[in-house]
This record gives C-alpha cells, sequence and structure tokens, in this order.
C-alpha cells in the first residue's frame, strides 16, 4: 500500500510539472505580449501592414497573413495525399510494402525540420525555380511542410481507420459493393472524426514550423500578390530578427510569439470540441 | 468523396493559376537577397551605398520590400550559388569561389583595395573606451599586435598593423575586462579572446553580443571597459569622451551568381537595384 503511495505522488508530480509549464509559458508570453501590443496599439500590430523595426513600425499583418497561405495550402496538398496512403496502407498494401512503408513514414516523421529546410534549399528552391521562375516562394513552402505533415496525417488516420470495427467493411462488401467503394464510402465517413483530428494536428505542425520555413520562403514581409511570391511567416518573422533586436523590436518578436500562440490555443480547443462531439 | 473531390479541383486551379503567374514573368528579372533588419551586414551596406535616406531627420532603410530575405551569410552565397538572377552582400571574409563577386565603381573588392580606401563598400571594426584598466589596456595591445593582427587576418578580415608592427608578450596579468558589442566583430573578437586568455590565464575577459550602438554606449556608461563597432564612430559619440582603435577592416562584397555575364556596377546602380528602382538584368 505505501508504495503504491510513493508512485503516486510520482505520478502527480510529472503530471503536474508538464501543466506548471504550459501555465509558466503562457504567463510569460502574455505578461509581455500585453504592454507592447498596447504600446504599439492593438490595431496597428495586428492590422498594420508594414514591418520597419528600425523606423518603430511594427505590423504583423503580413506574417499573419503569410502563416495562413502557407498552412492553408500545405494542408490542401498533404491531406489528401496523406489520406490516400493510409487508406492504401490499411486496406490495399501487400502485407510485404506495409513492412516497408510503416517504418518509412516513421523515419519521416523523425527527420529534423533543418535537414527538411537543406532538402528545400538545394533541391525543391531550384526545381521550382526553373519551373515557375520564382523558388522560394508560397507555393515552395507550402510543399515542403506537405511533406512534413504527411507522418502525423497518415498516422492518425491509419490507427483512426484501424480502430474501426472489421464488420463494417465486411458488411458493405457483402452488400456487393466494391471494396474501393466500401472503404470512401463506409469506413472514411466512419473514421471522419479521427481523420480530421489528423487534419488539425497537421495545421498544428504546419503554423509552428520554423527552420525549414525561413529557408524556402523568400521571408519578405509584406502582403503576397500570389502564390510565387516569397512570404514571411510569423514563425519566420521571429527567428529572423531575434538575434538582433533590442528593446521594443524584441518585445514585438515576443507579442508575435503570442499571436502565434493564440491561433495554435485555437486550433487545440477545436481539436477537444471534434474529440467530444465523437 | 464530394467534399475530396472539390478540394482536389481547388488545388488544382492554383496550381494552374501560379503556373500561368510564372510564364509571364521574365527570365531576367533581378532577384535581390537582402539580409534581415538589424543585422550590421546590412546597416552597413544600406548606409555605405545610399539605399538608407534620411527623411524628415530620420533614417529609413529603403530596401525593396521584395527583397527576399536571409537569415545568414550561408543562405545568402546559397541562394546566389543556385539562382542566376540573384544578387547579394557577405562580408569580404566570406567570400568564396561559389560566387563571383563584382566591381563597384570599377574596384574589385580584395584586401587591398579596401586597405587602400580604393573599394567604398568597406568598414571599420572599432574597439572603443573612454578609460582603460591596466588589465584592458593590456588586452588591446595584444588585439593591435602581430599575435592578434595574425589572428584577424586568418578569420578573413584585413589587418591594420603595417604602420606599427610588435610582437605581443604576455606580462602574466590578473583581473578582469568586459567587453560587448556589434555582432559582427564578435566572432573574431570571440577567437582573440580565447587566444588572449591562453596566455594570460589570471585575466578573465568576458563577451557579451549586442550590437554596434549598444557596445559603444556601454563603453561610454562605463558598463563595459571596451565597446566594440563595425561602423566609424558618430561625432556626437566621440564627444562623450571616447577614445578608439580601429581594430581591423571588413569589406562588404556585393556577390551574383558564376553564370552571370555582369561583371561590374556602379555604386549608383547597386543603391537602385536595393531601393526596386532597377528590376532587370536587360542592359546592366
Amino acid at each position: 500500500m505505501k508504495k503504491e503511495g510513493v508512485f503516486k505522488f510520482l505520478f502527480a508530480a510529472a503530471a503536474l510539472f508538464s501543466v506548471l509549464a504550459v501555465v509558466v509559458i503562457s504567463l510569460f508570453l502574455f505578461a509581455s505580449a500585453f504592454p507592447t501590443i498596447k504600446e504599439i496599439g492593438p490595431i496597428n500590430f495586428l492590422f498594420g501592414k508594414i514591418w520597419k523595426p528600425s523606423n518603430d513600425i511594427y505590423g504583423i499583418f503580413p506574417m499573419i497573413v503569410g502563416s495562413v497561405y502557407v498552412t492553408g495550402i500545405s494542408i490542401l496538398i498533404g491531406v489528401p495525399l496523406g489520406l490516400f496512403t493510409a487508406l492504401y496502407m490499411t486496406y490495399f498494401a501487400p502485407k510485404k510494402l506495409y513492412r516497408v512503408m510503416k517504418p518509412a513514414v516513421e523515419l519521416l516523421a523523425g527527420i529534423p525540420s533543418i535537414v527538411y529546410g537543406f532538402f528545400g534549399l538545394m533541391v525543391l528552391v531550384p526545381l521550382f525555380r526553373s519551373i515557375f521562375g520564382s523558388g522560394k516562394s508560397i507555393l515552395t513552402a507550402s510543399v515542403l511542410l506537405s511533406f512534413m505533415i504527411l507522418p502525423t496525417i497518415i498516422t492518425v488516420s491509419e490507427s483512426s481507420l484501424r480502430a474501426l470495427d472489421n464488420s463494417l467493411l465486411e458488411g458493405a462488401l457483402a452488400l456487393g459493393d466494391t471494396k474501393e467503394k466500401a472503404v470512401f464510402r463506409v469506413m472514411v465517413p466512419a473514421a471522419s472524426s479521427g481523420i480530421l483530428s489528423s487534419v488539425i494536428l497537421g495545421v498544428g505542425r504546419s503554423i509552428g514550423e520554423t527552420m525549414a520555413v525561413v529557408m524556402v520562403a523568400g521571408n519578405q514581409p509584406r502582403i503576397p500578390g500570389g502564390v510565387l511570391d516569397g512570404v514571411r511567416t510569423m514563425t519566420a518573422n521571429i527567428v529572423l530578427e531575434m538575434g538582433y533586436a533590442t528593446d521594443l523590436h524584441r518585445e514585438a518578436l515576443i507579442a508575435t510569439g503570442a499571436v502565434l500562440f493564440v491561433f495554435v490555443l485555437i486550433l487545440n480547443l477545436s481539436f477537444s470540441l471534434i474529440r467530444r462531439k465523437k | 468523396m464530394k467534399k475530396l473531390a472539390v478540394i482536389l479541383m481547388v488545388s488544382a486551379v492554383i496550381l494552374s493559376l501560379s503556373f500561368a503567374n510564372g510564364a509571364s514573368e521574365t527570365n531576367s528579372k533581378i532577384n535581390v537577397i537582402s539580409r534581415e533588419e538589424g543585422s550590421g551586414t546590412r546597416g552597413a551596406f544600406v548606409e555605405l551605398t545610399g539605399v538608407e535616406e534620411k527623411i524628415d531627420g530620420v533614417k529609413v532603410d529603403q530596401t525593396t520590400l521584395d527583397a527576399e530575405i536571409a537569415s545568414s551569410t550561408s543562405v545568402v552565397i546559397t541562394t546566389v550559388e543556385g539562382d542566376k538572377n540573384a544578387i547579394g552582400y557577405i562580408s569580404l571574409g566570406s567570400l568564396s569561389d561559389k560566387v563571383k563577386a563584382i566591381e563597384v565603381d570599377g574596384v574589385y573588392p580584395t584586401t587591398e583595395s579596401v586597405k587602400s580606401g580604393e573599394y567604398k563598400i568597406s568598414r571599420p571594426f572599432v574597439m572603443a573606451y573612454k578609460t582603460l584598466s591596466e588589465t584592458a589596456e593590456d588586452f588591446l595591445k595584444f588585439v593591435m599586435s602581430s599575435n592578434g593582427q595574425d589572428i584577424v587576418a586568418k578569420k578573413g578580415y584585413i589587418r591594420v598593423d603595417d604602420s606599427n608592427k610588435y610582437t605581443y608578450e604576455s606580462s602574466k596579468k590578473s583581473g578582469s575586462v568586459t567587453i560587448s558589442g556589434s555582432s559582427s566583430v564578435y566572432p573574431v573578437m570571440e577567437v582573440l579572446v580565447e587566444a588572449y586568455m591562453t596566455l594570460n590565464p589570471d585575466v578573465k575577459v568576458t563577451l557579451m553580443q549586442s550590437d554596434s550602438t549598444t557596445g559603444i554606449n556601454d563603453a561610454i556608461s562605463g558598463k563595459s571597459d571596451i565597446g566594440l563597432s563595425s561602423r566609424d564612430l558618430k561625432a556626437s559619440e566621440l564627444e562623450k569622451g571616447l577614445e578608439y582603435n580601429v581594430m581591423a577592416m571588413d569589406g562588404i562584397a556585393v556577390i551574383v551568381n558564376n553564370g552571370n555575364a555582369v561583371k561590374s556596377l556602379s555604386s549608383e546602380t547597386i543603391r537602385d537595384i536595393y531601393k526596386g528602382l532597377v528590376t532587370t538584368w536587360a542592359g546592366l
């Protein structure tokens, strides 16, 4: 009995630690961000279109737009690709192939983002430059990010598909559906909440990605005119200038982090809402 | 299923739109590469080329918003290396044959042309101080000696000890020295500090990285013994009783792709390219 008590305490302490970490980070972010945003002016900060720290002009609207663009397009590319892969791996792949595919997908998740960045800079950027005429762009960053979110989407979708009762598929097949039709009409809708979760996790990974994006996005702090224009995301803005920034400039970068944090918070909230619905 | 089809259609439309967009772009459009705001190299470059303008008494960096922002010297080099239409600028110490440096106003950037002052885009690395402690003075003596200047030259910067060569001999000082300032000077200063502390094990040198202006202000207020700057001191700063030593010179090389036929540009053209007024290689 006594031993059990000790371990209970240990587990509680461990759990408390991660909660504490979140609280401390949130406190730090918002405590330093609020006065800054107040000083710059919330409208000027959030909707200002000019970012010129050397002249004390801090508008992060172009970066917000940039993050939304890059994340949105990476989801458009990554989700169909990932979902189809998950479907193939769950229902169609021969066992031998599956044994290769599964570790490959897991390895994809383990590649450090700076390596993705180098791959993007050395391979994707020249390739896109020769096809479209501009190498570092929203499109390049989105394609690279779609690679990076694939493992998340594939793994979460696959596990939610595997969690389904096999009788669903068998029933559909018994009614005379082809396997493709049964998978799309019966299994995908049945696993929809799990698949949606994978999308939201993918969005979270995509919007928070930094090192890889900085290397391939061009980082121009202005509102892009099209998908072939370069773009600066909120994460890129922080990491680019943090090393040099002082005073209000530094505070403005921390406030950018707070805005990003709010975005991720909203994502996680919607994620848990979907979970609860299920 | 229908939703999926819609998503696929939308991405197809976006892709085809971008194809159309790409085709209309001319091939010789200049791709301007800049460093991030606040970088010492960018600060010196925009000041020396006139990209920075005074508007209503306030200095405004007029670098075109279309300029691609590279986060470090190596990213500038990699980008220019792979892009026929790119132009960028880097510290002369980092120049290699992966990219081509161009002549500015007819002068090619070399350690000699920077030293003689013929190559205009160059900046001094300055150590500024008010009063020096015995230990700090000894450190300064080391930096300016041929031992220190050898390190400067080895790091790719231009030595400044031609008229006054002497060898540093350690007198085994003890005490502490605080140095702060420019992140551009930091890499070479770090090596100098390490070498000095090997010769004088009892001296504790603390080196802090900020920027030139902060370093100079630290020297004025006495927070640091020595402030580091990668630009000349302003008259207003000298008035506050600062003295200084130029410890090295650094050129800023303007670089283009090895496949680019352009060999030389005037400083006015470089300025206009960075301000976004000249946007195509045709005719340059």
